[in-house]
């Protein structure tokens, strides 16, 4: 039964943990912890919603609580959530979903976390700072300054593509 | 427009080998991991429920007694065995009914008018646990009517045809056709009177 939920699901979850991890030493513990988690919680499932949401929402829980194990986050000035077009990461659609997957974990640990659980996981700014422990606020400007560094990355390496050829 | 989030909530990285084996060196640590835990606590929990219940109908039932009317132990005892007689009464009535529609349905108005006149004008009948219940003849209009489509009386056909699935279903209880006729019966001679 454990073997089986682990093969069904570890693919899926460790990218999980890597989006939400620094390294990928961090995303092996957590895919671990999370596991067992889930093993340990099964009887607590009441099928309600799908059971892989409910794999998945654990997954970031177990990355949440042990990025904040290791990072304090502060809550910073407010910025308009908007200050950033989404238009910016159009062009992450051209790319590889490796490359795209990289390009995210050279975000730092706070500006990762909020970008990951908005844009990927569809998480509300108040349901971020609930779990973060942060203000709405501060999740709407981190969101908006990963998504400036995220641009930015972009737009280096389109350069550097462009030299090479 | 933006297909990177779709694509990358769904990318599957493979992870380390080495990390189902310590996965499956923790679960030996801890055994078993019990996945149903949750149905015996809910076990757990209604069975509670029940005790506790029981535990406060005894305990209000004794306060409620003791309030009303304080007992002696030889008062208890009459009245159990007079509970006891009516039931055995009511039980040995429904019989007699039965028997008198099988066997002489001329035979059954009697005994029912005699009954009604006595019990104020009430049918009594075993229901599907053999206890005694009365039914008032004002029943009847609405169960012989069931059947009928004017006027619709959705709620009560479907009250009416489980109570009769349910009393078919029993082996100790009349059946359903024999019942009908009862409370018709009760309520001709209610008429008659």
């Amino acid at each position: 039964m454990q073997r089986l939920l682990y093969q069904r699901f570890s693919a899926m979850m460790y990218t999980v943990c890597l989006r939400y991890s620094e390294n990928a030493e961090d995303a092996n513990d957590v895919l671990q912890e999370g596991f067992m988690k889930v093993y340990r919680s099964l009887s607590k499932f009441r099928g309600e919603g799908s059971f892989e949401g409910w794999v998945r929402r654990i997954f970031i829980n177990t990355s949440i609580e042990h990025y904040r194990k290791k990072v304090k986050l502060y809550n910073v000035t407010e910025v308009q959530e908007n200050t950033i077009e989404d238009d910016s990461l159009d062009a992450l659609d051209s790319l590889a979903t490796k490359d795209v997957l990289n390009i995210i974990n050279e975000l730092s640990p706070g500006y990762k976390q909020v970008f990951n659980m908005h844009v990927i996981e569809g998480y509300s700014h108040k349901e971020i700072a609930e779990l973060l422990g942060i203000t709405e606020g501060t999740s709407k400007s981190q969101l908006a300054r990963a998504k400036s560094v995220l641009k930015k990355i972009i737009e280096t390496r389109a350069q550097n593509s462009k030299r090479s050829r | 427009m933006q297909n990177f989030k779709n694509k990358l909530y769904h990318y599957e990285t493979p992870p380390p080998e080495d990390v189902w084996k310590h996965i499956a060196e923790e679960l030996q640590h801890e055994k078993v991991i019990n996945l149903y835990t949750r149905r015996k606590s809910k076990f757990l929990f209604y069975g509670a429920t029940a005790a506790a219940s029981v535990v406060i109908i005894f305990v209000g039932s004794l306060f409620f007694k003791k309030n009303k009317e304080p007992d002696t132990t030889a008062n208890t005892e009459t009245r159990q065995e007079l509970l006891a007689q009516k039931i055995k009464d009511s039980i040995n009535l429904n019989q007699k009914i039965l028997e008198s529609i099988i066997h002489n349905p001329r035979e059954k108005k009697e005994i029912i008018s005699k009954d009604l006149s006595k019990t104020k004008k009430y049918l009594t009948v075993a229901n599907p646990e053999g206890q005694p219940v009365k039914i008032s003849p004002k029943v009847a209009t609405l169960i012989i009517s069931a059947d009928h489509e004017f006027p619709p009386k959705p709620v009560w056909n479907k009250k009416i045809d489980k109570w009769q699935k349910i009393m078919l279903a029993s082996t100790i209880s009349p059946t359903s056709i024999s019942l009908i006729d009862l409370v018709q019966l009760a309520a001709n001679s209610e008429n008659i009177e």
